[in-house]
């Protein structure tokens, strides 16, 4: 059930046997694909090393643990549709041999390339799950994948030959937070991911695309302040100061009455909400808890049934996918910036 | 030859003895009531849009505002009064009075239930460490709640809440009657069983389907919070509290029997069995009632009733004393601690459940070192 | 108010559970202003008995009737809070962990009397004081009941017990964790309930202190009665041997006749 031992271990684990090594290099040197453009910007090192010219092997520091990539990953298994997307997004599709956890359906430009992506599992999958798909890398939306009870812990993963990578933007160690997370940030790790499958030229092209996109949109000078509402209904799940909520308001110059919640999310009461007044409510949709619901919720509640943003149906609507750092952002931004300039404002 | 029994006015000419001396007589209920009224005002004017923004809303806005309805209600009904002006706008009116206000009033009426049902079910089953969700009751509530929270089952959310612990209720009942009497030991193992087994399903169906962050709403539920908490959910409490805490309130002697077992209440006269399926049933109903208004609110109904009997001393230990005056702490403690948790963490709102939880622990080491102090001597 | 001159008859009591049977035909008779001691090895029922007759156990067979001036009411058909009004049982020391004041323990004696949702009798008071003083516990009056020894809260619970007001007294091994003056304080105790006219029904262990106490004697032997009457004809040497398998010798002394148990 081993995957091919085409990886170094991160630091603490067995170094591969000398001789092993020189077969590996050789072996390296021999399915390398062409190179892609320069190293990675951005927070985390990407360092070719000598002696190839395909950028491989790639080391980079994963919220504090050592990934090296001897080769390009020729079977990645992803959770969570930021992941998902990402890989599809850099054509990557055909190494693509299991997601899980998906949050929705694909946008329309990566449906055809997902269609054949085996589903593993709908929820957070099981070790097993995951390794009978025999994975070179496993690439998780969120920290708390890799832990002993869910897919497994970073190093054994390692020691099976399995490489394990995070979501950059969902590191929560102090360091690897982003604090505040940024469209920088979010391309920088689309670079980053570029390098590790070994689809620079991709990822750099995508880059461009997305920053293009970006620049056409113009946030809203009107200084409307927004609500943010994810889940909950006694108390709300709000979009806060430093996540992805904050990074897609500011880009569509929405002002979020939670930035000073120091996290990316978090609980807030309804008197906090109905005290700010928002002029508008993103709202969150998904299958689980969809924008209709939290409709419902907001106008049966005396509180917030009040507000003019309620009474007006002054909403604008984003899916839950988009709203963790990955390729959609850019995509609600733009949409968000659109139903904004619709909704009808006093 | 001595008689036993002699007429009561000769026998006290004889000895001298009235009836028992009462110490000084502290308004107790005067003080309690002023304690109460002072706590709500308070948290009436205590909150996040009262510290934050451009304009926060002052203890003065609030009252003028309450003057506003009053007026109004007064100059509907004909009276000569002028109708003042309501200083708050439409929304921030609503902040108040439907938001702080119903969430002060449930607050009170929730810890005074909770606490009253932790006296009750603690002389009922002889077992100090029993809390009103003993028979399971939370655990079955906290099924229905996932149900329509998880599940997305179509129904109000206090209903299915109720409807499992009532559902929860029955079946420990049924185990625990099952082939023989009920007694407190066979309640409290029931109640365990079926708690056990509900938490369980509560679990399951969290990690098996919950999706995204669909669990933040379970877990606020879950450590219970009166977030959304409307008149409507009030009105639901303060039956439930006058009702069937009216009814438990009246059973205080009864609980006293309890206090030698099961032998020495039937021979005070006390139908042992029938009187425990009552006041379990009672009990449950109205936690049941409670636990739907505003989730699972630990600590309360467990370490109310053992402050109040240290604060009252050996010589009020009677269960009508301490039943009256549990319901009046655990009312004003839970209307403080909710009135903390919705503003010391401001912009957060922290379920009140989790505070409860944090002060129940150093009241139990309190309640441990005084006990070990006693038991040494 | 005089006391009712209350007799207590059981016939044939049978007490079955899980299809064993602990009692089996017992009968028995007490009379008002008599003590009748209980008697029998350990396991032979006494307390079942006792607990029968009170009404915690359920009996299986027989009948239980208490007669005032002449007239018999079946004590199994009677409210529970009547039969309690009627008869109080003092059990052997238990539940010593009851953080209540002293009187307030003597105080759960008015329960039975109590109405429900009634204001606090204040001839109670009087009563509970009066069987505060009788039992000889009033300088105990003020104190937690878990902070006394075994034989204060023997003699606690016997003051519950008056507080009761009862007819007829069950007592279940009073002189247990009595010292020996206590123990034969709790005796003159329980014959001066007895003179005041309360039919006394007390399981003791001691035989000597049965014999001196006593007016009659009942033995019970595996659930069954083995013998009744007066101390002097039940507690035979014979008897002795075959259900205590001790010897027994009656000497006259100075105060009437006593027994001396020595080994066999």
């Amino acid at each position: 059930m081993s995957a091919p031992s085409l990886l170094r271990a991160p630091a603490g684990a067995h170094p591969l046997r000398p001789r092993a090594a020189s077969l590996v290099v050789a072996a390296a040197l021999l399915l390398a694909g062409c190179a892609g453009g320069g190293a990675a910007a951005g927070p985390t090192e990407a360092a070719p090393s000598p002696g190839a010219d395909d950028g491989y092997p790639v080391t980079v520091d994963n919220c504090g643990t050592e990934v090296t990539l001897e080769a390009p990953p020729e079977r990645i298994v992803t959770v969570k549709s930021s992941t998902t997307e990402l890989v599809l997004a850099l054509g990557a599709a055909d190494r693509l041999v299991g997601a899980a956890f998906l949050d929705g359906p694909f946008p329309p430009d990566l449906a055809e390339a997902g269609a054949d992506v085996p589903i593993l599992s709908e929820r957070a999958p099981s070790a097993e799950v995951v390794l009978a798909a025999e994975p070179d890398l496993v690439f998780a939306g969120w920290e708390s994948h890799f832990a002993a009870d869910t897919i497994g812990d970073r190093a054994e993963l390692a020691d099976l030959g399995v490489a394990t990578y995070v979501a950059p933007a969902a590191c929560q160690g102090d360091g690897y937070r982003p604090d505040p997370l940024t469209f920088d940030d979010v391309f920088a790790h689309v670079l980053e991911a570029g390098e590790l499958l070994g689809a620079r030229e991709e990822a750099a092209a995508l880059v461009e695309e997305q920053r293009a996109a970006l620049a056409e949109v113009e946030p809203s000078t009107a200084g409307l302040t927004a609500l943010w509402y994810s889940s909950g209904s006694d108390t709300p799940f709000v979009g806060g100061g430093s996540g992805a909520p904050q990074m897609i308001m500011d880009a569509v110059g929405l002002e979020n009455i939670a930035a000073d919640i120091d996290a990316g999310w978090g609980s807030i009461g309804w008197e906090t909400v109905a005290a700010a007044e928002p002029d508008v409510v993103v709202l969150v949709d998904s299958a689980w808890n969809t924008a209709e619901h939290k409709i419902e919720v907001l106008e049966s509640n005396p509180v917030t049934a009040a507000l003019p943003a309620v009474a007006e149906g002054r909403y604008l609507v984003v899916e839950f996918a988009a709203t963790e750092a990955g390729v959609r952002n850019v995509d609600a931004v733009a949409s968000l910036a659109q139903q904004l300039a619709e909704v009808p404002l006093p | 030859m001595t008689t036993v029994r002699v007429p009561p006015a000769a026998s006290a000419a004889r000895t001298g003895v009235v009836a028992r001396p009462r110490g000084s007589r502290v308004p107790w209920l005067l003080v309690g009531l002023a304690v109460l009224v002072v706590s709500l005002l308070l948290a009436l004017v205590v909150g996040p849009a009262s510290v934050a923004g451009p304009a926060p809303i002052t203890p003065g806005d609030v009252l003028a505002s309450a003057w506003h309805h009053v007026s109004a209600w007064l100059a509907e009904r004909g009276l000569p009064v002028a109708v003042a002006e309501n200083p708050l706008s439409r929304v921030r009116d609503a902040i108040i009075w439907e938001g702080r206000a119903p969430r002060a009033v449930a607050a009170v009426l929730v810890g005074a239930g909770l606490a009253l049902c932790g006296v009750v079910l603690q002389a009922a089953t002889r077992n100090p460490l029993a809390d009103p969700y003993l028979l399971g009751i939370s655990s079955g509530a906290a099924l229905g709640a996932v149900a329509v929270l998880v599940l997305g089952v179509a129904v109000p959310l206090p209903v299915a809440a109720f409807a499992g612990a009532v559902l929860a209720l029955l079946a420990t009942l049924g185990l625990a009657g099952i082939g023989g009497r009920l007694t407190a030991t066979r309640a409290v193992l029931a109640g365990v069983a079926v708690g056990q087994a509900a938490a369980a399903g509560v679990s399951f169906v969290i990690f098996s389907t919950a999706q995204g962050d669909s669990y933040r709403d379970i877990l606020g539920w879950l450590m219970g919070t009166f977030g959304a908490v409307s008149w409507s959910s009030v009105l639901i409490a303060a039956v439930a509290v006058v009702v069937l805490g009216g009814a438990l309130l009246g059973f205080g002697r009864t609980l006293d029997a309890f206090s030698f077992g099961d032998v020495a209440a039937t021979a005070l006269g006390v139908h042992v069995v029938r009187t425990r399926w009552l006041l379990l049933v009672l009990s449950a109903l109205l936690t049941g009632a409670l636990v739907s208004v505003s989730g699972a609110i630990g600590f309360v109904g467990l370490t109310v009733p053992h402050v109040v009997r240290l604060l009252l001393g050996p010589g009020r230990s009677g269960n009508a004393a301490v039943a009256r005056t549990s319901a009046a702490v655990g009312g004003v403690f839970l209307l403080w601690a909710d009135t903390v948790a919705r503003t010391a963490f401001a912009p957060l709102d922290v379920p009140v459940g989790v505070l409860t939880a944090l002060l129940g622990a150093p009241v139990f080491a309190i309640l441990l070192m005084r006990s070990r102090r006693r038991g040494e001597a | 108010m005089t006391l009712l001159a209350t007799d207590l008859t059981a016939e044939g009591l049978g007490y079955r559970v899980d299809g064993l049977e602990l009692l089996r035909g017992a009968s028995l008779h007490l009379r008002a202003g008599t003590v009748t001691g209980l008697l029998g090895p350990n396991g032979s029922g006494k307390s079942t008995l006792l607990r029968v007759v009170v009404g915690a156990l359920p009996a299986s067979a027989g009948t239980l009737a208490v007669t005032e001036d002449g007239l018999a009411h079946d004590l199994t058909a009677m409210r529970r809070r009547d039969r309690a009004q009627r008869l109080a049982l003092v059990e052997q020391d238990a539940h010593a962990e009851v953080p209540l004041r002293v009187r307030d323990v003597v105080a759960l004696g008015r329960i039975p009397h109590e109405r429900r949702f009634g204001a606090a009798d204040g001839a109670a008071d009087a009563v509970v004081h009066e069987a505060i003083e009788r039992a000889g516990v009033a300088d105990l009056a003020d104190r937690s009941f878990d902070t006394l020894s075994g034989g204060e809260r023997q003699r606690v619970q016997l003051a519950r017990a008056l507080a009761q007001q009862p007819r007829v007294l069950l007592l279940d091994e009073p002189t247990n964790h009595l010292d020996l003056a206590a123990q034969l304080d709790m005796v003159r105790l329980v014959r001066e309930v007895a003179d005041a006219g309360v039919a006394v029904l007390v399981a003791l262990h001691d035989l000597a202190q049965a014999a001196s106490l006593c007016d009659e004697v009942v033995v019970l032997r595996g659930g069954e009665v083995a013998a009744v009457g007066e101390p002097v004809a039940v507690l035979s040497p014979a008897l002795l041997a075959e259900v205590w398998r001790v010897r027994g010798e009656w000497v006259t002394g100075e105060r009437g006749r006593a027994l001396v148990v020595s080994p066999l």
